[in-house]
């Protein structure tokens, strides 16, 4: 029983009997009228909205994704190049913090000013995850062993050199900690910028079931776009797992 | 008596052909205060030899190892290994280093471990050549683990192979048992002179066990603190190869008792030393 309640599959369990629990309770109390339907009223509209679903969900995705990469690639090319001239880093971190302090729902008509067709959405959802994963890949790089360092030096190494054979595997499990968080971030990125207009996307889709009064639909649509973020933090880490199977998993240590 | 201190000798300071440091100091500057890590350290040991830095924490004797690894620049005199500055050293591939710390890649297996020198310096690895090494610090059978699986013992093992593995001219050892325990060490100790007496090299070990330096070395240097100096020669005459045996005879004792009266009475006197 013991082991039972300490697993984490168990907790997690918990958790979400709980967060459904609330959910039901809220809707008796509350009903559709004040915005909240039942789950089960909510899944059967998803049911029959499905056919609705793929062409929003597609134009999403695609954004999405091409945000990921864009904003991820930049992130990583920041931090290699903070951790080997450090002049780079004191002129351009000052411009990453700005990037991150900047509301992204502030920058959205701007780049929509500036950018034409999907370049705004794509660049929201870009400019969401560049912050989390510079910082996830500046941590991983310096969190290399000292050591380690200096005995690649010893032996006639330089800062590319310790780069190649310490840096970039040490850094990996903190950067694929950021990619996890990236996932979702890169989601709600374009999912803001679909706010902004347009004719396909979830966050179109939502705007308009909202305005249209569809309470239900409103909520399959928040439903779906949870998931696909969610999916995107899962096959992360995953990846992640098969990658870097050396590093310490505080999962590992919880599932016992 | 087996044993001679020759701080002054002339003999010892000519024959500065392995290790020649003269007048060597270093200043480290922590925010706004200057600590005086070494003073006016002068070290020469014929090629060849194995020279051990003894003396407490925080004598200096790791700047001074670290100086020879290129890792410091000393603020004032200079250091040479076989007529060789420490850049040119590291820059040859002379350096063969162990730190009491193995600093094994953890995603590495042992064998990739110990080729990361010659990956770093370029060099081909000789077929056979980490099969040997494997061999030497036996380690048969765990060619293809990876450090995690290790013992601390083992690991240390796999950083001292990796030392060898440039076939190094100088061999830096900075504490490398320091971490483990007193039976380990004593067995890894016994290793280490094995493969030392089977390739004869200049050797530089830092260390703050007195039986250990005894055990291994030709000379040791005695170093006092703040600021480090030597503060005395002392050459092991005990007769090699060297066996576990002799750890239990009068004469080593008796060098172990006059090292411990050098390093915890004030034998010589360490002027500007207010601490």
């Amino acid at each position: 029983m013991r082991a039972m309640l300490g697993s984490r599959r168990f907790a997690g369990a918990v958790g979400v009997t709980g967060v459904l629990l609330f959910w039901v309770l809220a809707g008796e109390l509350w009903g559709v009228r004040k915005g909240i339907p039942q789950p089960w009223s909510v899944l059967s509209h998803l049911k029959d909205d499905w056919h609705l679903y793929p062409n929003h969900l597609k134009a999403t995705l695609a954004r999405a994704s091409r945000g990921y990469l864009i904003g991820n690639a930049v992130a990583i090319g920041l931090g290699l190049a903070f951790v080997l001239v450090p002049f780079v880093e004191k002129a351009l971190m000052q411009l990453a913090v700005a990037t991150y302090c900047l509301p992204i729902i502030a920058i959205g008509p701007i780049l929509q000013v500036v950018l034409s067709g999907d370049a705004p959405k794509v660049a929201l959802s870009a400019l969401s995850v560049i912050f989390t994963t510079l910082i996830g890949v500046l941590v991983g790089l310096r969190s290399a062993d000292r050591t380690s360092l200096e005995v690649v030096r010893v032996y006639g190494g330089g800062s590319v050199m310790q780069l190649r054979k310490v840096r970039l595997r040490a850094a990996l499990p903190s950067t694929f900690t950021a990619l996890q968080i990236a996932a979702p971030a890169a989601v709600l990125g374009s999912i803001i910028g679909e706010f902004m207009g347009g004719e396909r996307g979830l966050g179109i889709f939502m705007i308009n079931s909202q305005q249209a009064l569809d309470v239900p639909r409103t909520w399959g649509v928040a439903l779906v776009s949870t998931a696909v973020a969610g999916i995107g933090f899962g096959l992360t880490s995953l990846i992640a797992r098969a990658a870097t199977p050396w590093a310490p998993r505080s999962a590992k240590a919880g599932r016992e | 008596m087996a044993m001679t201190d020759t701080l002054s000798s002339p003999a010892v300071k000519a024959a500065g052909d392995g290790i020649a440091i003269s007048g060597l100091g270093k200043v480290f500057s922590i925010g706004r205060k200057k600590v005086n890590a070494l003073e006016g350290v002068d070290l020469h040991t014929p090629q060849g030899s194995f020279l051990s830095l003894l003396g407490p924490s925080g004598c200096g004797k790791s700047t001074v190892l670290r100086i020879i690894a290129d890792l410091e620049h000393p603020t004032s005199g200079t250091a040479l290994v076989h007529g060789e500055s420490p850049t040119v050293l590291r820059g040859h591939h002379h350096l063969g280093i162990a730190f009491q710390d193995p600093a094994l890649l953890p995603w590495r297996s042992v064998e990739a471990n110990i080729k990361l020198p010659l990956e770093v310096a370029g060099i081909d690895v000789r077929p056979g050549l980490i099969t040997e090494l494997i061999q030497l610090v036996g380690l048969e059978g765990f060619e293809k683990a990876r450090p995690s699986q290790l013992s601390g013992g083992m690991r240390q093992r796999v950083a001292i192979a990796r030392a060898l593995v440039v076939e190094p001219k100088v061999l830096l050892l900075d504490e490398p048992f320091g971490a483990l325990d007193e039976m380990t060490r004593q067995r890894l100790n016994l290793e280490l002179l094995r493969i030392w007496t089977e390739r004869v090299t200049t050797t530089l070990l830092v260390t703050h066990s007195i039986s250990e330096a005894v055990f291994l070395s030709d000379v040791i240097a005695v170093m006092s603190p703040r600021p480090g100096r030597i503060k005395a020669m002392v050459t092991i005459d005990l007769p090699r190869p060297r066996t576990p045996a002799m750890l239990r005879s009068p004469e080593f004792h008796a060098i172990e008792d006059h090292l411990s009266e050098l390093l915890f009475s004030g034998g010589v006197p360490t002027s500007g030393d207010d601490v």
